[in-house]
C-alpha cells in the first residue's frame, strides 16, 4: 500500500496475494465486444457447461463493425446477441450502440471505485471515470466471465502530474500524445499511471476519457483518475452510482508514494502529430521528423529524417475512435470545419449512436457535410483497418484514432495520430499544418 | 517441457499485434484457421518467415506483442508452429495471452536476445531453466512462478473455477 488512489482501488478487490507480486482481484464489471468475446463464450460452454459468475455484471456491445460488413462479422454478433439474450446479459446493438468505451461511461454504466476487464486494450479509457478498468486477452475475459475474478501481477504507480494552464489550440489528445512520448511505446511498462494536479480541474471527463484512452500506448497497465465532483456529476446526469463517485473521491491521497513521477506543464505542450510507426513517435505541428528516426520507421512512412510535416500531403482524414469521437471532439472538429470544404476524403465518426444524435441536435452533422466530409453511424470505423474507410499502401491519413503501428488502417497505409483540431485543419488545407496555418484556422474560427 | 528448433529472427521493437495478425481477419468466432494469417500484409516480417521454414521460437527486441489485446497474435503464432517468443520485454496483456495458451514467452536481456537473433536454432528446457544455442552459449530462463500455479491446476480458467466458492465468501464478506 502507498496511499495512491489505484492502491485503494486495487485493495478494496484482492481476493488473494499469489506468488511473485501477483493477486487474484474481484471483477466486478466485464464489458463485451463482439470480436474477441465469442472464443471466451466457447471457452466456457465447451469446458464449464457456460455458466457464468454473474451475469448481472456483464454488458455487452457489438461495436468494432458494426452493422456487419459480411457474413463472418455478421456471425460474430449473431454469437454475442444469442449468448447475451440467453443469459438475459444487456446487450447494446445495431441503433443504439457505440464503441464500447465510449457507450459504458455515457450510459452511466461504469462506477468508480469498480474493477473492469474487457477483452480490449483500450479498456484503460474508463480509467476516467475512476474505475480499475483493464484490457485483456479471451481467456482472461473468459475467467472473470466464469469466475468473477482475474489474476495480474500488481502494477507500480506511476504519477502523472499536470500543471500549468494549457493553451486553446492544445486539447487533451495533445496531453495524451505527450505522455506516450515522454515514456516510450513500452515505458509504462509494468506500471499503472495516476494523474493528478491542478490542470486536471480544467479537463472534461470527456478529455479524461482521451487522456487514460492512450495509456496502454506507452505500455501501461491501465490509468486512472480519482473521481471528483465533475465525475461525480458526470455519473448522476448519466442514471449511474453518485454515491459511489461521492465515496471514493474522498480517498486521501494526501500522502501517496509514488513509483515515479512524470511532471508535465500543460501550458508549454503545442498540438502533436505523429511521424512514425508507434505512438510515442511524436513532434509538435511544425516539428520535423528526429534526426536519429529508425531507417525502419522512415521508410514505411515515406520521410527522411530531419524532414518538417508541415505542409505535408495526405489522402485521407479520420476523425473518430475511441480516443476522439465525443461530443467534445465532435464540436472542436466542428470549429475548424464550419464554412470550409475539405480537399482530402475525409470521415468523421462518432462514438456512439447517443452522440450521433446530440450532435445532429447541435447540427454539426450539417457543418460536416456541408465542408464535404461524410458523417457515419458510430463504430470503431477506420481506426483498425477492419470495416470502412482501409487505406491503399502508401496511402497517408491524419488521425485522431491512437494506434499508427505498420498495417493498422490497412496493410501499408501511413498513419499521423493528432487531435480532431489538428485532423479537422489537415482536412481543409489537405495537408499537415504548420503552426501558423493551425493558429489562423483556429483564429478565424473564433471570428466566425 | 522442453522446446527445441529453427529460430525466427525479428530483430525490431514494437511489433505490436496487428503487425502479428491485422484486424482485418478478426472475424472469427473461434481461434481456429488463424496461422495463415501471420504476418499478412507486413513483408519484411513475411520474407523473414519465409526463410524460417519449420522455426519454432521467434526472437524479437523490446515491446513485443505490444498493441491489441487480441489473443489471436498468440493462436496465429502458435498455428505456425511456435512454441516459444523470446524478447528483452512483453507488453503485459501478450505475456498474459501467451501463458495462457502454453506459448512460452521467455525475458532474457537484450545483449542475450542480440546473441539468439543471430543463431540459426536453439533449444530451451524449462526443467533446468536454460535456453542453448548451437555454439554452446547457454543462458539461464525463468517463467512466471504464478503460472505454474495454473499449470498445476489444469490451466488459466481450471484455477479460476476453483477459485469460485473463494470470490463468493469475498463479495458476501
Amino acid at each position: 500500500m502507498s496511499g495512491t488512489y489505484f492502491d485503494a482501488v486495487w485493495d478494496a478487490h484482492v481476493v488473494e496475494r499469489l506468488p511473485d507480486g501477483n493477486d487474484l482481484l474481484a471483477i466486478d464489471q466485464v464489458v463485451a465486444h463482439e470480436i474477441t468475446t465469442p472464443p471466451a463464450i466457447g471457452q466456457i460452454e465447451r469446458e464449464f457447461g457456460g455458466a457464468l459468475f454473474d451475469a448481472s455484471a456483464i454488458v455487452a456491445v457489438n461495436d468494432h463493425v458494426s452493422p456487419a460488413k459480411d457474413a463472418a462479422t455478421a456471425l460474430q454478433a449473431q454469437s454475442l446477441r444469442t449468448w447475451a439474450k440467453r443469459n438475459e446479459i444487456p446487450l447494446y446493438d445495431v441503433g443504439d450502440n457505440g464503441i464500447c468505451h465510449v457507450l459504458v461511461p455515457e450510459r452511466g454504466l461504469v462506477s468508480p471505485g469498480t474493477t473492469v476487464v474487457c477483452g480490449d486494450s483500450h479498456t484503460c479509457t474508463l480509467g476516467a471515470m475512476g474505475a480499475l478498468a483493464i484490457g485483456v486477452g479471451t481467456t482472461v475475459q473468459a475467467g472473470a466471465m466464469l469466475a468473477g475474478c482475474a489474476v495480474f501481477k500488481r502494477p507500480q504507480v506511476l504519477e502523472i502530474r499536470l500543471h500549468g494552464r494549457r493553451a486553446r489550440r492544445t486539447s487533451a489528445k495533445d496531453l495524451a500524445l505527450a505522455y506516450v512520448r515522454a515514456l516510450g511505446a513500452g515505458g509504462g511498462a509494468g506500471f499503472a499511471l495516476e494523474f493528478t494536479g491542478a490542470a486536471l480541474a480544467d479537463l472534461s471527463v470527456d478529455e479524461r476519457l482521451t487522456l487514460c484512452n492512450m495509456a496502454v500506448e506507452a505500455g501501461a497497465t491501465t490509468a486512472v483518475v480519482a473521481p471528483d465532483a465533475a465525475t461525480a456529476a458526470y455519473v448522476r446526469e448519466r442514471g449511474g452510482d453518485g454515491d459511489a463517485a461521492a465515496r471514493w473521491s474522498r480517498v486521501d491521497t494526501s500522502g501517496a508514494r509514488y513509483a515515479r513521477l512524470l511532471e508535465l506543464d500543460v501550458a508549454s505542450i503545442e498540438p502533436a502529430i505523429t511521424w512514425g510507426t508507434n505512438p510515442a513517435q511524436a513532434t509538435s505541428i511544425g516539428g520535423t521528423v528526429p534526426s536519429d528516426a529508425p531507417a525502419e520507421a522512415l521508410a514505411y512512412m515515406g520521410l527522411q529524417a530531419g524532414q518538417t510535416l508541415d505542409g505535408l500531403e495526405i489522402d485521407q482524414v479520420f476523425i473518430g475512435s475511441c480516443t476522439n469521437s465525443r461530443l467534445t471532439d465532435l464540436r472542436a472538429a466542428a470549429e475548424v470545419f464550419r464554412g470550409r470544404r475539405v480537399r482530402v476524403p475525409t470521415i468523421v465518426t462518432p462514438g456512439s449512436q447517443r452522440v450521433k444524435r446530440e450532435a445532429e441536435r447541435e447540427g454539426l452533422h450539417d457543418v460536416f457535410q456541408d465542408a464535404g466530409a461524410l458523417w457515419t453511424h458510430s463504430s470503431c470505423g477506420p481506426c483498425l483497418g477492419m470495416s470502412m474507410g482501409v487505406l491503399a499502401p502508401g496511402m497517408r491519413c491524419v488521425s485522431t484514432s491512437n494506434r499508427n503501428f505498420p498495417g493498422r488502417m490497412g496493410a501499408g497505409g501511413r498513419v499521423h495520430l493528432a487531435s480532431p483540431v489538428v485532423a479537422a485543419a489537415s482536412a481543409v488545407l489537405g495537408h499537415i499544418p504548420g503552426a501558423a496555418a493551425l493558429e489562423t484556422l483556429l483564429e478565424e474560427a473564433v471570428c466566425a | 517441457m522442453r522446446v527445441a528448433g529453427p529460430i525466427l529472427a525479428l530483430p525490431f521493437s514494437d511489433i505490436d499485434t496487428d503487425q502479428i495478425i491485422p484486424a482485418s481477419h478478426l472475424t472469427v468466432v473461434e481461434p481456429a484457421g488463424l496461422g495463415r494469417f501471420l504476418f499478412d500484409g507486413h513483408a519484411e516480417l513475411l520474407g523473414r518467415l519465409a526463410d524460417a521454414p519449420g522455426a519454432r521460437i521467434a526472437v524479437a527486441l523490446h515491446n513485443f506483442g505490444c498493441g491489441s489485446s487480441r489473443e489471436h497474435a498468440v493462436w496465429a503464432l502458435q498455428q505456425r508452429g511456435f512454441q516459444a517468443v523470446v524478447a528483452p520485454s512483453f507488453s503485459r496483456i501478450f505475456l498474459e495471452n501467451a501463458y495462457n495458451n502454453g506459448l512460452a514467452p521467455v525475458v532474457l536481456p537484450v545483449e542475450h536476445v542480440r546473441a539468439c537473433l543471430d543463431a540459426p536454432h536453439a533449444e530451451l528446457d524449462f526443467t533446468t531453466k536454460s535456453l542453448r544455442l548451437p555454439d554452446g552459449t547457454t543462458f539461464a530462463i525463468e517463467l512466471d512462478p504464478v503460472r505454474e500455479l495454473f499449470l498445476e491446476s489444469g490451466g488459466y480458467l481450471r484455477f479460476l473455477y476453483d477459485k469460485i466458492p473463494a470470490v463468493r465468501a469475498w463479495r458476501a464478506a
